[in-house]
């Protein structure tokens, strides 16, 4: 049986500022009918949802039934993925790939009423042995900064620098959000948050959410869908639960999912495959992590790798021209987020941020303590 | 389209009890697991994806409980995600497990989980959260009474008593009793449901599923795979979900979308799985069912979704033995979620009780010459709904 191709005809992505007076539902409807107004479809086109929120972060016990109705779910087959939103894309893709349907609908969000992220995230560590520790998810992510500055010397400043190059990009590419300080001295030499990590280093929870419409290649045609992403090779994987049998300077997991989507997309040299990446950036030691486990680079030549400029606007791989989330972080969507970037570089629909003839893009979204789950999406603007 | 034939392979399920001290989360979803893989005698290092089923967060008290378990399905590097749409998180999550093999990416998924209701303090309380903040959270809103208003307006609709609904019990403690697998096994008689406290009228104790602990897996292959491999299996026929409205107010009142008696959207995921397995005549084509029933009412209205009867015939076909084991179409041989209800599996246990009673290894339970069998689950607030055909 000949693979059915799936493409992306539809993205939208809002970050509503604090002014915005709508309800969690109400942003979520309107996300929804942004993507869809995007594909030119209607809500009575789509035959399927996956949804992906997390219940800590929303307050609710089961937050994807409040959701149910924002999308369309009504009457329709719907399910979430509360593990991360970009499996709710991996979902939607497989079950187009299975040929139980021609389109799904696709929709992440993370709020930031919570009075508490560090408190809300750290339920999710085993309450007999980590409970107790001040181990909340910035932690695990300020272990791994410190693990990996011990492992590969002089990266600090370099991880400064991505830090100035993702805001730089994000001002370009979203002006009308705030950003945090883009001064390399200022960003390496911050307040301590989770040691090594500094406050200027990462950026505060966002309030974001992002839908997508995906479709068969023969939807595609038969609709007359345009400006469609082709997804052509996916793969995601996961670390172990404990983050003691971890070691937090590498990344198996997305080894493991690189191979995956490597394989399917037939990539035999990432480091001369893509036109543009979009990649994980909790913190910058996350791209760092992501170069490595993306084939872009290897850690050896991480600090020559950004000081030449490879990975900056109008470089050899410009990465994150988006801003990433280290411009915009809405915590449990900015996976999924880094997905719609990535397919509106291909799509030709990137706006303010558009890399020139981008034809082939690699989306990489991590999520959990650490790096915990790791997804990789290789697309192009190809036919299919 | 034709469905692409994925099989069941292998099947685990733990001791159900009110509490499983003896064993932490991840110990209780190993055991599931460790049974399904002796099952079909694989190894962990087989799998190729593991689909993770867990219901809401809060019963277990820890906030994305699933990475806890990675371990404990073997998922490290692997291909690894949580599914969860409330008590139907089981069905949902085995038709995941089919919609990795169905989309060609694997030839052997794990689908596996556990729950531990039974030591989650008061699971009413903590399910009372799933209603919005805002409107109806504030409401004595809990699953039991929610399912009680439902049988309230079947009482109107269909004349629905509370002695047909102490009949669904008697049925289902008889079965549970032939069942080693299930929670509650002491059988009753339609006089100790009717005797036992009210919960929330017309539900009394004895009309209400258990706060269990325990856990299940199921092993799903290819059929590239089982034939190269020379497997025993079942096989998955149809599969469908469906979703109603979130706020228990749009199923009442003049503008109702779905009768709060029925369960409308179970019956449109029905017709999707029947659609898929070529079946057109529920009635006469389906030999056994495993439905979705915490509370002996619903039991009613999810016979009549599935079709296997017309809307109101129910509870007369049940009180003529219809739906026993022995009747011509027995309804829950395992003594269902009424016997049993570790949430997070509890409709993955429908699954695999449907696959054990057509592959005939069910046991004391097993209904004679059942070759065609439907399971379902429930979940949210009487929200999203989960269907499944497996034929050997």
């Amino acid at each position: 049986m000949k693979a059915t191709q799936i493409g992306i005809c539809g993205v939208a992505i809002h970050a509503p500022q604090r002014s915005d007076s709508r309800s969690l539902e109400e942003s979520i409807y309107a996300v929804t009918w942004a993507a869809l107004r995007d594909a030119a479809y209607d809500i009575d086109d789509v035959q399927g949802i996956v949804v992906a929120g997390n219940d800590e972060l929303d307050g609710r016990a089961i937050s994807i039934m409040m959701a149910s109705g924002s999308v369309g779910g009504v009457d329709r087959d719907i399910l979430s993925t509360p593990s991360s939103a970009e499996h709710a894309f991996v979902l939607g893709a497989l079950r187009i790939a299975s040929g139980q349907f021609d389109n799904q609908l696709v929709v992440g969000w993370s709020p930031v009423e919570v009075d508490s992220f560090n408190d809300a995230l750290k339920i999710g560590t085993d309450p007999y042995w980590h409970r107790a520790l001040p181990q909340d998810e910035l932690a695990t992510h300020g272990l791994q900064a410190s693990v990996l500055e011990d492992k590969v010397p002089g990266i600090r400043k370099t991880a400064a620098a991505i830090v100035r190059k993702n805001r730089t990009h994000g001002a370009i590419a979203y002006p009308d959000r705030p950003l945090g300080p883009v001064e390399e001295a200022f960003i390496a030499s911050g307040r301590p948050t989770r040691w090594p990590l500094t406050d200027t280093m990462v950026t505060a929870p966002g309030y974001g959410l992002v839908a997508m419409v995906l479709a068969s290649e023969d939807t595609i045609a038969r609709r007359k869908s345009t400006n469609v992403a082709w997804i052509r090779g996916m793969g995601w994987a996961t670390e172990p639960g404990f983050i003691g049998d971890r070691d937090l300077s590498k990344l198996p997991s997305l080894e493991a999912a690189c191979k995956q989507a490597y394989e399917a997309a037939g990539v035999k040299n990432p480091g001369t495959a893509f036109d543009v990446a979009e990649v994980a950036d909790g913190t910058p030691y996350h791209e760092l992590l992501a170069y490595e486990g993306l084939g872009l680079c290897k850690r050896e030549a991480w600090n020559e790798f950004v000081a030449s400029g490879t990975p900056a606007k109008g470089g050899k791989l410009p990465v994150n021209l988006s801003g990433g989330a280290l411009s915009f972080n809405p915590v449990f969507c900015a996976g999924l987020v880094r997905i719609a970037e990535a397919a509106n570089q291909v799509r030709g629909r990137a706006g303010a941020h558009q890399q020139p003839d981008a034809k082939r893009a690699v989306a990489h979204a991590a999520s959990g303590p650490a790096m915990h789950y790791n997804t990789v999406v290789v697309m192009d603007g190809g036919k299919p | 389209m034709r469905a692409p034939r994925v099989g069941i392979i292998g099947i685990g399920q733990s001791e159900f009890k009110a509490k499983r001290d003896d064993a932490n989360y991840p110990e209780l979803v190993r055991e599931g697991v460790t049974r399904a893989l002796n099952d079909c005698k694989r190894e962990l290092k087989d799998m190729e994806a593991v689909v993770y089923s867990l219901a809401p967060d809060a019963l277990l008290g820890i906030g994305n409980a699933e990475r806890l378990g990675v371990d404990a399905v073997g998922a490290r590097n692997k291909r690894f995600m949580r599914i969860n749409t409330g008590g139907a998180t089981g069905i949902s999550s085995v038709i995941t497990g089919w919609t990795h093999i169905a989309a060609g990416v694997c030839d052997l998924v794990l689908v596996a989980g556990a729950d531990k209701v039974g030591e989650s303090g008061d699971s009413q309380t903590i399910l009372n959260k799933i209603w919005d903040p805002m409107y109806e959270r504030a409401l004595p809103l809990g699953t039991i009474t929610m399912l009680a208003m439902s049988a309230v307006r079947a009482m109107d609709k269909y004349g629905l008593t509370e002695e047909d609904m102490a009949r669904v019990t008697v049925k289902a403690r008889a079965n549970a009793a032939r069942n080693p697998k299930a929670h509650l096994r002491k059988t009753v008689t339609i006089d100790d449901v009717m005797q036992s406290r009210y919960i929330s009228w017309p539900i009394k104790l004895l009309d209400a599923c258990p706060q269990s602990s325990g856990g299940a897996a199921i092993v799903l292959a290819s059929e590239k795979y089982i034939k190269e491999n020379k497997l025993d299996a079942v096989w998955i026929r149809g599969v469908g979900h469906c979703s109603e409205s979130y706020y228990m107010g749009d199923r009442m009142g003049n503008k109702i979308m779905a009768d709060h008696a029925d369960a409308h959207a179970l019956g449109q995921s029905f017709l999707r799985s029947y659609k898929m397995a070529g079946i057109t005549d529920p009635r006469n084509e389906v030999h056994v069912a495993e439905l979705y029933a915490p509370f002996s009412n619903t039991e009613y209205h999810s016979i009549e979704a599935s079709g296997v009867c017309g809307m109101g015939e129910s509870m007369a076909l049940m009180r003529e033995g219809h739906f026993d084991i022995g009747g011509k179409i027995p309804v829950n041989p395992s003594g269902g979620t009424l016997c049993t209800n570790a949430i997070a599996v509890s409709a993955l246990v429908r699954a695999a009780e449907i696959a054990l009673q057509v592959w005939g290894r069910a046991g004391d339970h097993q209904v004679k010459g059942a070759r065609v069998g439907i399971a379902s689950g429930n979940g949210g607030d009487h929200q999203f709904f989960g269907t499944m055909v497996i034929e050997s």
